[in-house]
């Protein structure tokens, strides 16, 4: 009798077993991979930027110069035709950019990106809580973009350095900054009136970016920062009003606001 | 399970923080031992805290051996190394770069006021730069990155380079690689010691020069006050900490941006800046004499403040001889020109404007970069007896 129980048990167990497995799939359709990569090129008013070169004006009326800008792009989202989302993954995470540095201008993604149309690319600006950590980047030129620790750690999302001819008819320098930002007690910026830490990454969805990737090809899609819409819409920039952002969370606020336009794609072959 | 996971995750963690933190420990080795003259390669270790950069700069030609460190320290103390027979021509590396002044000649060094002069008595185009954690940098060597990776001309890429210029330029040894090598060469002891780091007893100067370097990509820095601090053994006075905040931030003195921090503990980007000191370049050997972009007059290499307390004097030219004077420059000192490095945003004002209590909270955490590992550390001394 006790035997019988047993079996009756060993049964029941076996016939949900057997229940479940038919949810799987009933026919194994491979998938297939193809790849991507980003070319990040910076133009100013539609135009290849022309570092260090006094040639610019932007809606304040300031003219002004590029010398470089650096900055990371993190968590590439690719959304397929078919509603479902493709984020890139381990060693594909981020990605630094340098005008100082050619080579970082093209990015060969390691993931493999299932076949298919894709409506549209997103990514974070920056870095987010999760990645921005303190000494995450050991070595150049990533580590030389470290966010001090008092001003809420991590690194620069973005250093966009240049000059412009201010009121005086000086070339002044401007230090176009973003990161973490702070909250202060009071007017005086100084670290002890710190009270909180702001966020200020953000999402871009880039416009137009419908792509197909195709086994076993590579589909390389160019990433271009507009330069001068960091300082045309919607918040006008004056750099005699703020020519350096590091510690001035109003100004890094209005900075990133003027961000959600100023990435658009090229070409796509 | 996944509690499991994590609890294995953070003892892992906290296994592997054990480990790198263990690493802080310089070993000093006085003795060399071994009298074998046979071929057997150990690999040299640079140790240094976890926060370090992991990637070196080290040829794939050229990896680090306990031998070939020790032939190129042998060297680096050899007076014979300059090639001359004469005692009072003779001159090596270390004649300038002086270990109790973090490899640099200090005010206290060989030379007046810090500003060497070759083996002829002509100046040095510029003072001095520390042969210190130079395994980390990547970014071109000299004040002006005359010998970097992208240098057009083979013999100036790489810091085995900057070796041989030292014996032929006339403003240091006013030597040549022949008369060198055949210096060292004459002398029978060394020919074991070639051998052990080279496999090979024929002498070259090539060979010379990649031991040399291996010695120098051995100095390193970094056991100061503010390594300590970082890695939670000790803390920072008032006066230190304020001044580290000054440091590290745009409002205070913006001293990062160019010479690092906690996220870049070199203390320096290793890149070039105008840093508004001036307002006419007509020096030859600044960073546009290498790179001939004109955004590049005035522009020379941001030295790491590591033992910046016996680094004097300062700048390029070597223009201050203290700290102080150094701060005041920062503080008020600044020079509007085309030129000056965006960086320098405080132009406008003439620089930070600190206060008295602020100038000396600044240097006091400029002096917690002191490093006296480095400058005690045995294993950096001369070796115990010459071939």
């Amino acid at each position: 009798m006790k035997n019988f129980k047993y079996i009756i048990v060993a049964f029941l167990l076996l016939a949900f077993m057997f229940s479940c497995k038919r949810e799987d799939p009933i026919v194994d359709i491979p998938v297939r991979y193809g790849n991507i990569g980003f070319q990040f090129t910076n133009n100013v008013d539609g135009q290849a930027l022309r570092v260090d070169t006094l040639i610019y004006t932007n809606a304040a009326g300031n003219n002004y110069l590029v010398n470089e800008v650096q900055y990371f792009v993190s968590d590439i989202i690719l959304q397929n035709n078919n509603g479902t989302f493709f984020s890139l993954g381990t060693g594909s995470e981020l990605h630094y950019v340098d005008s100082d540095l050619p080579a970082t201008s093209n990015w060969s993604v390691s993931d493999k990106i299932p076949v298919g149309s894709y409506t549209s690319i997103s990514f974070t600006f920056g870095l987010n809580e999760v990645r921005n950590i303190s000494n995450a980047f050991l070595n150049p030129p990533e580590s030389n973009m470290f966010w001090p620790l008092f001003l809420g750690g991590g690194y620069h999302y973005m250093k966009l350095n240049g000059k412009w001819i201010d009121t005086t008819s000086n070339l002044s320098a401007f230090n176009f900054h973003l990161g973490i930002g702070q909250t202060y007690a009071h007017d005086v910026i100084v670290v002890d009136s710190i009270t909180g830490f702001v966020q200020n990454y953000f999402t871009v969805t880039l416009p137009n970016s419908a792509f197909i990737i195709r086994e076993d090809k590579t589909t390389n899609v160019e990433i271009i920062m507009k330069i001068e819409k960091w300082f045309n819409t919607p918040n006008i920039w004056d750099f005699n009003v703020c020519s350096a952002t590091m510690q001035n969370q109003a100004a890094m606020h209005l900075a990133c606001e003027n961000g959600a336009t100023v990435f658009s794609v090229g070409t796509i072959q | 399970m996944k509690y499991l996971l994590k609890k294995l995750f953070f003892g892992l963690a906290a296994g592997f923080f054990l480990l790198t933190s263990c690493t802080k420990e310089i070993p000093i080795t006085e003795v060399y031992v071994g009298d074998s003259t046979k071929y057997d390669p150990k690999p040299y270790t640079i140790v240094s805290p976890w926060y370090f950069p992991s990637q070196m700069n080290i040829p794939a030609d050229n990896p680090l051996t306990v031998d070939g460190v020790f032939l190129g320290r042998t060297l680096f103390y050899d007076m014979r190394f300059s090639g001359y027979q004469s005692a009072d021509s003779q001159m090596c590396c270390a004649t300038c770069h002086v270990q109790e002044n973090a490899f640099e000649c200090g005010l206290n060094g060989p030379f007046p006021n810090g500003h060497p002069v070759g083996i002829t008595g002509i100046a040095t185009p510029h003072v001095m730069l520390p042969v210190v954690n130079l395994v980390w940098q990547n970014n071109g060597y000299l004040w002006n990155g005359l010998v970097n990776p992208n240098n057009p001309n083979p013999y100036q890429q790489r810091l085995e380079d900057v070796v041989e210029i030292v014996v032929e330029v006339p403003f240091e040894m006013h030597s040549d690689t022949n008369k060198a090598r055949n210096a060292i060469a004459a002398i029978p002891g060394y020919k074991p010691l070639f051998k052990k780091a080279f496999n090979t007893e024929t002498i070259t100067f090539k060979l010379m020069a990649k031991a040399v370097a291996q010695f120098i990509r051995s100095i390193v820095s970094v056991n100061s006050k503010f390594d300590q601090y970082l890695l939670h053994e000790t803390s920072l006075t008032t006066s230190e900490a304020n001044g580290f905040v000054l440091f590290v931030t745009e409002q205070g003195a913006d001293c990062f941006h160019c010479h690092g921090g906690e996220g870049n503990p070199l203390l320096t980007t290793y890149q070039f800046y105008n840093n508004a000191k001036d307002t006419v370049f007509t020096d030859p050997n600044d960073h546009y004499g290498v790179t001939g972009d004109p955004m590049d007059h005035g522009a020379y290499l941001a030295p790491s403040l590591r033992n910046c307390e016996l680094t004097a004097p300062y700048m390029h030219d070597g223009r201050y001889t203290t700290l102080d004077e150094v701060i005041n420059f920062y503080s008020e000192g600044l020079k509007s020109s085309p030129y000056a490095s965006p960086l320098m945003h405080k132009l406008p004002f003439g620089g930070a404007h600190l206060t008295l209590q602020q100038k000396a909270d600044l240097k006091a955490f400029l002096l917690t970069l002191t490093d006296h590992d480095l400058t005690s550390n045995p294993a950096y001394g001369p070796p115990p007896s010459f071939p």
